[in-house]
């Protein structure tokens, strides 16, 4: 059992999971995401068989709790909402796999459900979102969490400029004894390439993800 | 709820500073749409041509083809010029996908997605067409959607 996590670890570091970036891609797109904040590493990756939903591989670890979950991942747009100058989602995302303890976590593997929605609404200088997601994973976890960001582009980038936002996420999870928290963040992106890196000022934790799209 | 000062602090500001950006960002959406109906409007004006002329709009309406090198040199091959406004198209993810999806199409030669004007620049291989529909039928994969299409010379922004 210690390799498993030492490579899941690695997979998160390279990528790891939400709602940074599109959750669903083009027809034919794969993605990799990955997210680490203060509380989870993940990685995930999905492929797009059509505009309004796509298919992936999720893995995800559990620093505070010591397990790690595998599962798949489908994630359902709901609604696009279109305007010359804004766009907004509101997608579905959920997965059903296996929870492993790892480390010296002796628990046996349970069976790991959750699921949530996401929201989203842009222009090229302005964004929101908001996403939830309750997890069920036995007796390692039953987890509800909340995230809720707002940012701006100070300038508006072109077709494969480097383009740049400040970001402010405030996440709430009931179970933690932080339950919110506050993580500035700044966000780069340029072609097929979305980076996030950010500081939890509360729980002083890093905050690093990334989206590649391909 | 724990919250330190300091996290309080950055929510104030953020607070703070949101209004003041959308605000702008509002006066930049009025001026846009101002700028539009001008165009509409007042076609027969010089000063609004030269106006349309420096934004990449056309008094004829909507954005023009954008001159890249790619669609210089498609165009001197010969190829049909075709601009479709598409909805939706915010942030370089939008582009990548039109890229993606359009630029697998044997029809075509040359594209761009202009973020500033909104607008998908194609040129398509001397001799080949692509229809309105089939243009609706990409931008849907990519995950957008089309409002209009214009070609040939409306496309290049030249009045007929």
């Amino acid at each position: 059992m210690t390799v498993r996590p030492a490579l899941l670890i690695t997979l998160a570091c390279l990528a790891s999971t939400t709602a940074i970036g599109r959750p669903v891609s083009y027809v034919g797109g794969w993605t990799v995401i990955g997210e680490s904040d203060r509380q989870s590493s993940s990685a995930l990756v999905h492929y797009t068989p059509s505009p309004n939903m796509s298919l992936g591989f999720k893995t995800e670890v559990n620093r505070d709790s010591d397990f790690a979950i595998y599962s798949v991942h489908p994630t359902l747009l709901a609604k696009r909402w279109f305007g010359a100058d804004y766009q907004g989602n509101l997608y579905f995302h959920g997965g059903i796999g296996v929870a492993s303890g790892i480390h010296d976590n002796p628990g046996s593997d349970q069976l790991a459900i959750y699921g949530g929605v996401m929201a989203d609404w842009e222009t090229r200088s302005l964004f929101v979102s908001y996403r939830n997601r309750y997890l069920e994973a036995g007796h390692y976890a039953g987890q509800f969490m909340q995230a809720f960001r707002a940012g701006f582009a100070p300038y508006e980038g072109d077709s494969g400029d480097l383009h740049t936002w400040l970001i402010l996420e405030i996440d709430h999870r009931p179970s933690d004894p932080d339950s919110v928290t506050a993580t500035p963040l700044v966000r780069f992106f340029k072609g097929p390439l979305l980076v996030e890196a950010g500081y939890n000022l509360t729980v002083n934790q890093p905050l690093f993800n990334f989206t590649y799209r391909f | 709820m724990n919250l330190p000062i300091k996290n309080i602090a950055i929510i104030t500001a953020l607070c703070f500073c949101l209004p003041a950006t959308a605000q702008e960002h509002h006066d930049h959406g009025n001026h846009a749409e101002h700028d539009m109906h001008e165009h509409h409007d007042h076609d027969h004006q010089a000063t609004d041509s030269d106006h349309a002329a420096h934004d990449g709009d056309q008094a004829t309406g909507g954005p023009v083809l954008t001159r890249t090198e790619d669609i210089e040199s498609a165009l001197a091959d010969g190829g049909e010029p075709i601009v479709a406004d598409v909805l939706g198209v915010v942030c370089d993810f939008c582009a990548l996908a039109m890229n993606k999806i359009f630029g697998k199409r044997e029809e075509v030669a040359a594209i761009y997605v202009d973020l500033d004007t909104k607008a998908l620049s194609l040129v398509l291989v001397p001799g080949a067409s692509m229809s309105d529909q089939t243009i609706a039928d990409l931008a849907v994969q990519a995950g957008y959607r089309i409002a209009d299409v214009r070609r040939g010379d409306e496309a290049l922004g030249i009045a007929s």
